[in-house]
């Protein structure tokens, strides 16, 4: 174990320092501030734009009232509302900016509901009827003398709602629903990225140790076993690093924090969900990285090792396609197979999990599965990768690695 | 010379339908150097890859330092024929790598490299990068790379190629203070000049079967012929009991019947001839290399 972790250590800090490394890492925050900079400048800019498009300078209106009903103007709308006895005059006054809006009550108001609204806004502004529905119910219950009665007739309700989950407990709403189904789905994502970008560390990894001859003897001093768990914890170690940053750097940008935050509350509230997301996470890791690793070592380049070991990022991202199955029928036969397969059922199981009750024996013959196959691809892995070190040269045909396998 | 460091006794190894080594067995004593010798693809990278548990004999048995292979890691140093350093990290950072990996905790194994750096005439270079060294600097970086955790065992598979004379002559001293200091070599090497005058024993192998085994002083005594290289000016030609004459400048290989070397110069002195030199002729270890090699082709 000692030995495993030297190896790790040494993977970590020799690839942390590398320049690509560094400015891979750091593009992303570079993005953001770059985006940030530019959304502020322009922003500002912009902004002015928009509020001059939807305010016109006055937002007094202008009443022409027919009907006789508005025309002592009541004590609370004296600011925003004048009474014009022509509708011409009122015109004028909106031609000359005076007014933003003229609202005509016929004389028939209010056995005929029709009025009519003159504005210079826009048919998208919204600013037409704004506000005009308080200042009509105020003065058509004027009459009313109970103030309370009044008030909950201009505003009946103020409704805090209180969404009841499944299982009877409060889940913090439409929001805590998204977000539960959100997070194990984000956590998908994260393996797959994960895997994406810490198994091009590790095929670089192997691949330079194989064409730079070092392996042999590296292998004089640890097992194959050693030499690929090493690789895989300090390769898994540099790629968090480098999603954390990124991570760190869009919650930071964006004010993002406390939208984490706000993800992660909902969170504790079905702590379940989230333990099994992360143990699906860690055991997910360690199969696809053992297997990448030893995989990487039978191309004879960096390159073509990439290619041997795209297929299974592939293989990941499978479920991720599938969310739209998974979403409507989380207990559809062909997720239940991908929950059971070692290669799917980290990805199936984060997506299912937050979105119905999976069954007990999917969960736990799942992590059984993943548990068992993790000692059997690290001993098939070993193996492998024991051949593929020290086989310099053309790469091996299927046949021939089954072939050899069997003697190594 | 007393125990045996290493004793491999019926090593087998196949590869599909090859055979890489075949039945093969021998001792490597303490404070020797032995030499594995062989053309190439005859089994001695196979062989040594077995000693270093890199592969799995199909089967026999391999004693190392009392132990199976693999289970005294950090006792051997191991120099293999594929070799190489991680190009792009500094040489100094490399060893220390290395040596912890072979268990020497990490401030031993830097005053142990810049000890063993400044014996292959290196110290100034420890903070290169490895790319940045000439081909005969990574050379010698590497073969004390498997000496950093001062192992007892040292097996070393080619450890002069790629070297100039000058750097040859440095590794040679070191191998040899190395065994003054107790420590015991396997030595595969295809330079025979070399073998001859390092190594005390040797075994010959050819398609993974042993060809020759045993003190390398005893196997040229057996190879010797019954001849002699004479130097004399006016060497006569009606000497008793010599076969066949052939000139090597002004030596005279004389190859002897029914007369021993001894008796001949007795003869020599007799007849007052002024002799320069009189030695019995040896046979370069490359010769009986080649012969052995192509005499067990030609009788298959």
């Amino acid at each position: 174990m000692k030995r495993v972790l030297i190896i790790a250590r040494h993977e970590y800090w020799v690839n942390v320092r590398r320049p690509d490394f560094i400015i891979f890492t750091s593009l992303v925050p570079l993005l953001g501030i770059v985006a940030l900079v530019v959304s502020l400048f322009f922003g500002r800019q912009a902004g002015g734009a928009i509020v001059r498009m939807f305010d016109g300078g006055s937002n007094v209106t202008a009443v022409v009232d027919r009907s006789g009903r508005f025309t002592p103007i009541l004590p609370n709308f004296e600011e925003e509302y004048v009474t014009y006895s022509e509708e011409a005059t009122a015109r004028a006054a909106l031609e000359n900016a005076e007014v933003q809006r003229i609202v005509v009550v016929p004389e028939t108001y209010p056995q005929d509901e029709d009025v009519m609204v003159i504005t210079e806004g826009s048919r998208f502004s919204g600013s037409g009827t704004r506000g005009l529905r308080t200042f009509f119910i105020s003065h058509l219950i004027e009459e009313i003398e109970d103030e309370t009665l009044q008030a909950r007739m201009i505003d009946p309700y103020d409704a805090q709602v209180e969404y009841v989950g499944e299982q009877g407990r409060a889940s913090g709403g439409v929001a805590g629903e998204v977000l539960s189904f959100l997070v194990p789905f984000l956590f998908g994502m994260l393996l797959a990225v994960t895997i994406f970008v810490s198994s091009g560390y590790l095929v670089r990894s192997v691949a330079e140790e194989k064409s730079s001859r070092v392996i042999e003897i590296v292998l004089s001093s640890v097992t194959p076993q050693q030499l690929l768990a090493g690789k895989v914890l300090g390769l898994g170690a540099l790629g968090l690093t480098q999603i954390l940053v990124w991570i760190a750097s869009a919650a930071g940008l964006s004010g993002g924090l406390v939208v984490l935050a706000g993800i992660m509350l909902p969170l504790l509230m079905r702590v379940e969900v989230f333990g099994l997301a992360l143990l699906y996470y860690i055991l997910g890791f360690g199969v696809y990285a053992v297997l990448i690793g030893a995989i990487g070592t039978l191309g004879s380049s960096f390159q073509e090792s990439q290619q041997i070991t795209g297929i299974f990022i592939f293989i990941a991202a499978i479920p991720m396609m599938l969310t739209g199955v998974i979403m409507t029928n989380p207990d559809a036969m062909v997720v239940r197979v991908l929950s059971w397969f070692p290669l799917t059922a980290p990805t199936t199981m984060m997506l299912r999990l937050p979105l119905a009750e999976v069954p007990w024996t999917d969960i736990a013959g799942s992590i059984a599965l993943l548990v068992v196959t993790i000692p059997l691809v690290v001993w098939l892995g070993a193996k492998v990768f024991r051949l593929g070190m020290l086989m310099y040269g053309k790469r091996p045909g299927v046949l021939e690695i089954v072939r050899l396998l069997r003697h190594a | 010379m007393n125990d045996a460091v290493l004793s491999a006794q019926g090593l087998c190894k196949r590869y599909g339908g090859h055979v890489a080594v075949d039945e093969l067995s021998f001792e490597v004593l303490q404070g020797e150097i032995f030499g594995l010798l062989g053309p190439n693809g005859a089994g001695k990278t196979s062989t040594i890859r077995i000693l270093m548990d890199i592969f799995k004999a199909d089967s026999g048995e391999v004693a190392l330092l009392g132990g199976k292979p693999g289970e005294n890691r950090e006792r051997v140093g191991y120099l293999p024929e594929e070799r190489g350093l991680y190009r792009d990290q500094k040489m100094l950072e490399v060893l220390v790598y290395l040596g912890r990996l072979k268990g020497v905790d990490g401030a031993r194994a830097k005053r142990r490299a810049l000890e063993l750096l400044e014996r292959v005439e290196l110290d100034e270079w420890g903070g290169k990068r490895v790319k940045e060294l000439s081909r005969g600097m990574q050379q010698k970086v590497q073969f004390i790379a498997c000496l950093i955790h001062d192992p007892e065992l040292l097996i070393l598979d080619e450890p002069f190629q790629g070297l100039d004379p000058v750097n040859v002559e440095l590794i040679k001293g070191l191998m040899r203070s190395l065994v003054s200091e107790g420590k015991t070599i396997v030595l595969s090497a295809h330079q025979m000049n070399l073998v001859e005058e390092l190594c005390d024993r040797i075994l010959l192998i050819d398609e993974g079967k042993a060809l020759l085994y045993g003190s390398l002083k005893e196997i040229k005594r057996d190879f010797a012929p019954n001849s002699v290289r004479v130097r004399a000016p006016d060497l006569p030609c009606d000497l008793p009991g010599v076969a066949g004459r052939e000139q090597q400048g002004d030596v005279s290989l004389l190859t002897l019947d029914g007369i021993g070397a001894q008796a001949l110069l007795a003869e020599l002195v007799a007849r007052e001839v002024e002799v320069e030199s009189f030695e019995r002729a040896a046979v370069p270890l490359n010769d009986i290399f080649v012969a052995m090699v192509q005499g067990k082709a030609r009788s298959e």
